[in-house]
């Protein structure tokens, strides 16, 4: 069993995993129904939405997001010429 | 409520054309809708009350990107509005789960906030996102026909997060209007507003091998559930999605790369950029000879390619009864920097200098695909979408005053 990703936040881990089991009770019976195939859409909305999640936290660097408010500082100080 | 104060402000960057006669078309740019008047609570009054004036004296341009969800859509667009210069974000201080994605140039809208159903409305009716009835073509047509027109539109928000549809964002018209989604060609009033649109043609094979690595670290996810959530939407995109292809001024497909037999992993791909002939603004690039069929192996003393190589293919076919161009890369990339070679021998790239292909390459070196044919091809289409831009603001320049003084 993978490790779960420590990158996507909390609320959404949950959400995946939660839609999933979901999706597999909602398939149990019958796995050609408009309710299956909505469960398991809830499970690919969820999933996108988490690997958003994930690629936003990776594009955010500390420093940057630091000098965003700070841009007084020396650390952020940048000038043209 | 719904007071439409408008200001005709000039700080925005395009000019604010007054027309002194008052039958001119432009007058139109001068007015503001609001298609949601309901109860709703609204954001602070201060985003109503400013309109810009759009492109200038030009209509919005609007491009249309259809694909299934995880195929790239959002890499695509970061492409794009790269071409056009300055980052893409969302509206500042609005909604944070907003779908927009706002820059100088370019506004790209996300169609899944025309569903009209929330997800709960979906999993009673049994329908999934890809099925029409879940969407409401009229809103998206009244919408995007406004914003061609200049008119700034109250759009909801579809939050992708919770499953519900949030309280509507204020939306200015941009010069170039990008709607990307799942069904930006299925109404065919929408899609006559579509000044060009794009189709990416995932494989089946390449669609499994990506969303596995998308989902596979995730809790909950296994092989078997990422396999049945593909099969279970499988019957839906092939009825209301995959059709839409046929429309597209330009498909770029995905496919399992031929140079290593057997090959199912999705890391080597190769890829078609299949363009249409004959359309306006658009003429396709082409690999040495205009209309000739060519397969081009690069490799060599100029090029380093490690296993499997790279192979290009180029030539006339026809595609669902249309004329098309094909230019066709297999293979990946070991030196980016090396890809001048390749940019060197396509004609018709409609760069603004040489080697401008590989410098917005390079500038995104870390996104997905930038070492394959999914980078090259979508860089590509982002210049032809910037030189058919640039043509339509020249000849709606040039018979802006023939149509005033017809007026």
């Amino acid at each position: 069993r993978m490790a779960s990703t420590s990158s996507t936040p909390e609320k959404i881990a949950e959400k995946v995993e939660e839609s999933i089991k979901k999706a597999e009770e909602a398939c149990a019976g019958d796995p050609q129904t408009g309710e299956c195939a909505a469960a398991w859409d809830e499970v690919e909305e969820v999933s996108a939405a988490a690997s958003h999640a994930r690629e936003r936290q990776k594009e955010s660097d500390p420093l940057e997001n630091y000098c965003k408010d700070n841009p007084e500082t020396d650390e952020c100080k940048t000038y043209d010429n | 409520m719904a007071i439409c104060a408008v200001y005709t402000t000039n700080s925005l960057h395009s000019t604010c054309f007054v027309p002194t006669s008052t039958k001119t078309h432009l007058g139109f740019h001068q007015r503001q809708v609001f298609f949601y008047t309901s109860g709703k609570k609204t954001r602070k009054s201060s985003n109503f009350s400013e309109i810009s004036c759009s492109a200038g004296d030009a209509n919005t341009v609007v491009i249309g990107l259809a694909a299934d969800s995880g195929c790239g859509k959002s890499t695509f667009m970061r492409r794009l509005t790269s071409v056009f210069g300055g980052a893409a974000e969302p509206p500042r201080g609005g909604n944070p789960d907003s779908n927009t994605l706002i820059s100088d140039t370019t506004t790209v809208i996300c169609l899944d906030d025309y569903h009209s159903l929330d997800r709960t409305g979906r999993k009673e009716k049994g329908v999934t996102a890809l099925d029409p009835r879940a969407n409401d073509f009229d809103l998206m047509y009244e919408q995007v026909k406004a914003l061609k027109d200049g008119i700034a539109v109250e759009k909801p928000i579809y939050n992708h997060v919770s499953g519900l549809l949030d309280p509507p964002e204020l939306i200015k018209p941009p010069k170039i209007l990008v709607i990307e989604g799942l069904h930006p060609m299925f109404d065919p009033r929408v899609r006559e507003l579509l000044d060009f649109s794009i189709y990416l043609d995932i494989s089946n094979e390449v669609k499994f091998a990506w969303k596995i690595q998308r989902d596979m670290a995730e809790r909950g996810h296994s092989l078997e559930s990422i396999k049945a959530s593909i099969e279970a939407r499988k019957p839906d995109f092939d009825a209301y999605i995959d059709p839409q292809k046929q429309y597209a001024d330009a498909v770029i497909e995905v496919l399992p790369t031929q140079l290593i037999p057997g090959d199912n992993e999705g890391k080597v791909l190769r890829v078609r950029l299949v363009m249409k002939e004959g359309v306006k603004y658009f003429s396709p690039v082409y690999l040495f000879d205009e209309g000739s069929t060519v397969s081009w192996i690069p490799c060599g003393r100029k090029l380093t390619c490690s296993y499997p190589g790279i192979k290009f293919f180029y030539g006339p076919e026809s595609y669902f009864s249309n004329e098309v161009s094909v230019l066709e890369m297999d293979g990946q990339f070991d030196r980016l920097d090396e890809l001048i070679y390749v940019e060197s021998h396509l004609s018709n790239l409609s760069t603004k200098f040489y080697g401008e292909v590989t410098q917005q390459m390079l500038k995104h070196a870390d996104f997905p695909g930038s070492n394959n044919g999914t980078g090259l091809f979508q860089t590509i289409v982002g210049l032809k979408i910037r030189d058919l831009y640039e043509q339509l603001v020249a000849d709606s320049k040039a018979t802006a005053p023939l149509q005033a003084t017809k007026a």
